[in-house]
This record gives C-alpha cells, sequence and structure tokens, in this order.
C-alpha cells in the first residue's frame, strides 16, 4: 500500500470523526429547539420561569 | 361548565402560537452561549485540522483527539452534573424537580456525547492502534458506563408521576457516577490497550507539544459552553413537558367531574 | 361524592398509546441489563488482564506457553521483516525477546521501537509466538514532528533495543 493511499484512508477518518461529531451535535441541538418551540406555543409565557 | 373539547386542548390562540415561538427556549444568556460555542467550535475546527502539528508517531490521526477528548469530558461533566443533581433532589427538603429536570437533561446531554466519545475513540483506535474494538480496560469500562446511563434514560421514562420518576431516578443517576472513577484509573489499575491520562494524571507532567495542548484546551472550553448552552434547553423543554402533562391530566379530571355532576 | 373512576365507556381513549410509550422503556432497560451482563463478563474474561509481558510469558500465571495469549512488548529495531504474506518481528520486555510471525501486514502505527501486544499462540517447534493479530500501543506522549526535541525524543526510542520501554 502506497504512503498517499494510506494517508487518503487517515484523512477520510480524521474528517469523518469532525463530520460524525457536529452532525450528531446539529441532530441533537435540532431536536431539543424544535422540541421547545413545539411545546412554547402550548404553554403561556407566564409559565415560562425563563421569560 | 363544559368540557373542553380534545382538539382544543393541543390548539392555542394565534398569537399565543406566534410569541410561543418567538420566545421557544431561548434567552438573552443563551443566545450569548449558543453565539460563544459556535465561535470556539470553528476554532477547535481550525486548531485541531489546521493549525496543530501532527504527531511523532501518530502522525495526522493524532487530530481525532480533539474532537475524543472534549466529548469524553464533557459526558464525565454531564453525569457529574447528573449525580449533584439527583443529590440535591433527594436530600433537600424540597425535594424540588427542577433539579431532577437538570439531572435528566444533564444525562440525556452525557448519553449523546459518550456515544460520540465511543465512536470518535473507534476512528482514533482503527487509525493508531489497528483495530476499531478490543475488550481492554478502559473500553469495557466505558461501554459500562454508557449502557448504565441509557438505562438511567430508559428509567425515566418508565412512567408514573414526577416524583416517582425524579426519586427512583436520583438514586441510579448517584450510583451509576460511581463509574466515572473507575473508567478514569481502569488504565492504571488493570493493562490496558490504551494508554494513560497525559493531562489528568497524577504525576503532574503533561507530555503534550504547547500547540497540541491548547488546541485541545480550546476543544474542552467549547464543549463546556455547548454542555451549559444545550442543558439550560433541555431542561426548560422538560419542564414544559412536565407542565403539559399536569395540565392534561388536570384537564382529565375535570373533565371526568364535570361529567359526574351533569 | 364526584365519581373519579376509570372510565370503561366507549368513549374513554384506547389505552393502546400509553401502553406503547412504557413498553419501551422497558425493551430498553431489558436491552441494556444484557448488554451489562455482556460487558461484565467480558470485563472479567478479558479485561482484568489483558496481557502477558514478553518476560512473563512461561512463568506467570495465566501465561502459560500452551495456551492462546496476548503478549506486550517493544519491537526490536532491525528486526521486522516481510515474509510472503507475513510479518516477521522481534519484541521484548525487560531483558526478555520473543520472535513473533504475524499472519498480515500489522495496520496502525506500527513501526520499530514501539510497544505492540500480538494476539495468538507459541510455537515451541520453531521457538515464535504465532500472531493472528496486531495492536500497537500508542503512549500518552504527544510530540510535534517538527519539535526541536525530536532528537532528544529518538534518542530515547533508541533504548528500545535493550527491551525496556
Amino acid at each position: 500500500m502506497s504512503a498517499g493511499v494510506i494517508a487518503m484512508e487517515d484523512a477520510g477518518f480524521i474528517i469523518g470523526s469532525y463530520v460524525l461529531t457536529f452532525a450528531v451535535i446539529a441532530g441533537f441541538t435540532w431536536r431539543v429547539l424544535r422540541g421547545g418551540r413545539r411545546l412554547a406555543d402550548r404553554i403561556d409565557d407566564d409559565d415560562k420561569y425563563w421569560t | 361548565m363544559t368540557p373542553p373539547s380534545p382538539t382544543r386542548a393541543t390548539e392555542a390562540p394565534a398569537e399565543q402560537v406566534d410569541g410561543g415561538a418567538r420566545s421557544g427556549t431561548g434567552t438573552f444568556a443563551t443566545r450569548m452561549f449558543g453565539i460563544a460555542t459556535l465561535v470556539t467550535m470553528g476554532w477547535l475546527v481550525a486548531f485541531g485540522l489546521g493549525f496543530s502539528p501532527a504527531d511523532r508517531d501518530q502522525e495526522e490521526a493524532v487530530r481525532i483527539m480533539y474532537v475524543h477528548v472534549p466529548t469524553v469530558w464533557l459526558a464525565y461533566l454531564a453525569f457529574t452534573v447528573t449525580a449533584a443533581c439527583s443529590g440535591l433532589y433527594l436530600f433537600t427538603k424540597k425535594h424540588s424537580l427542577g433539579f431532577d429536570r437538570f439531572a435528566g437533561a444533564s444525562a440525556e446531554i452525557g448519553v449523546v456525547f459518550m456515544a460520540l466519545s465511543l465512536a470518535t475513540g473507534m476512528l482514533w483506535g482503527k487509525l493508531t492502534w489497528g483495530v476499531y474494538w478490543q475488550w481492554d480496560a478502559r473500553l469495557t469500562t466505558t461501554a459500562l458506563l454508557f449502557v448504565s446511563y441509557v438505562g438511567y434514560l430508559a428509567v425515566r421514562g418508565l412512567g408514573g408521576s414526577h416524583d416517582q420518576r425524579a426519586k427512583r431516578s436520583a438514586i441510579i443517576g448517584l450510583l451509576a457516577v460511581l463509574e466515572i472513577p473507575l473508567v478514569h484509573w481502569s488504565v492504571r489499575l488493570w493493562r490496558s490497550l490504551h494508554q494513560e491520562a497525559t493531562v489528568l494524571n497524577t504525576n503532574g507532567d503533561v507530555d503534550m507539544d504547547g500547540l497540541m495542548l491548547f488546541s485541545l484546551f480550546v476543544g474542552v472550553v467549547a464543549f463546556t459552553l455547548l454542555y451549559v448552552w444545550l442543558l439550560l434547553h433541555r431542561s426548560r423543554v422538560m419542564a414544559m413537558e412536565d407542565q403539559l402533562d399536569d395540565q392534561g391530566l388536570d384537564r382529565a379530571i375535570d373533565a371526568r367531574r364535570a361529567e359526574a355532576t351533569s | 361524592m364526584t365519581d373519579l373512576s376509570p372510565r370503561t365507556g366507549p368513549e374513554t381513549p384506547s389505552p393502546a398509546a400509553g401502553t406503547k410509550r412504557k413498553w419501551l422503556p422497558m425493551i430498553v432497560i431489558a436491552g441494556v441489563l444484557v448488554a451489562g451482563g455482556v460487558i461484565v463478563t467480558q470485563f472479567l474474561r478479558s479485561a482484568v488482564d489483558y496481557y502477558c509481558n514478553v518476560d512473563e510469558v512461561g512463568t506467570r500465571s495465566g501465561c502459560d506457553v500452551n495456551r492462546r495469549l496476548r503478549v506486550q512488548g517493544v519491537v526490536q529495531r532491525g528486526t521486522v521483516r516481510s515474509a510472503g504474506s507475513d510479518t516477521d518481528f522481534v519484541i521484548a520486555f525487560n531483558g526478555a525477546e520473543m520472535a513473533v510471525s504475524y499472519d498480515g501486514e500489522p495496520g496502525g502505527i506500527f513501526k520499530e521501537c514501539i510497544p505492540v501486544v500480538v494476539h495468538g499462540h507459541f510455537d515451541t517447534a520453531s521457538d515464535t509466538f504465532l500472531g493472528d493479530r496486531v495492536e500497537v500501543k500508542h503512549s500518552d506522549e504527544y510530540v510535534a514532528v517538527n519539535d526541536e526535541r525530536l532528537a532528544e525524543s529518538d534518542a530515547l526510542a533508541d533504548a528500545c533495543e535493550t527491551g525496556t520501554p
């Protein structure tokens, strides 16, 4: 196996670990914010302790 | 008294919908944390993939460390906060459900990041060790920590009153956190494939190049800010879920009372 | 007194939704218990004594030569040779050496003067450890490739010839 191929394989794993991390963070964040927006529609602002 | 119709219970006046959609769970503080998180995440990518040097032995593969270690740090932090809030719920007179919701939100975030830590660790392991997984002490105890908190979240979803949920999950939260020192010290207690801790060790030496250490520091700061931001949002969502549960129960009792007296 | 007993009439909402919601956590808890059992078993079988050092093979309890072993040692300088599909090298630890014949090309950051764990069994006829899996143990030191301390650390790496990591 040539050094170039090894480097390409490494790059796939390295970039992949960053992409995976940020994709999961983005997905979780989206789920939390969407849940918040949906529920906020059904509750009076007076009942939200953070407002 | 007219019982509320089932559909109206989930609908809100237009102006309230708009107001709610605008506010959501965000506040000035969360927006500030959000901006700080985005900025430091940008730095993490720049330093992790760009400015930091390659390692003598691991070469470019060392760059995975800048996301792997912060995910572990965040999971440890999250599970410790879960334990602290569980203790505050159990051992304070008020037994505030606010503590329980912080504990639950923190555990949920911790599980997500523990999963990420396992995944990025496997990718790093393949490049350096030559294998994705091996049943050595660190990997095995980490897997146990992960499934323990998946169990914690499942127990929270079992149903019952909010206080029942809070009480049983608080006990698990206080017990499961004891696994963290076991995971951290597993590489010293037993012979392990995984390397020993470079920063959080007992000899006080940090055998790491300066720019590598700074990149790792940026990662830890970025993930800590992200944790605070997520915790604030998720605990607020949980507060609304609990409130809607209570409202649903109140409505059901009101409707039943109206039926019985009509 | 208000009757708050559970309703059984036709307008009662189906209990399916509520039941479904509680089944999922119960299935997850069952899965967690099974996974926990598997992990603890693996911990007791594999993790508590992950490897034998080269100098312990045949002398330490659990490191008998007639069983499958995981042996840890430092790859010796100038010993790595490709022989067909196999890779031969010598590992050493605490002054003891062992010849290894690995069935394949080691992955990871395998190289001379780095500690490895080889899985396999000892062949007494050829006095060679026949490996079918190699794992590279990297240290907790992180040194930049262009660091001026590189020469110093390379000098330290030369110590591998003595089998003392």
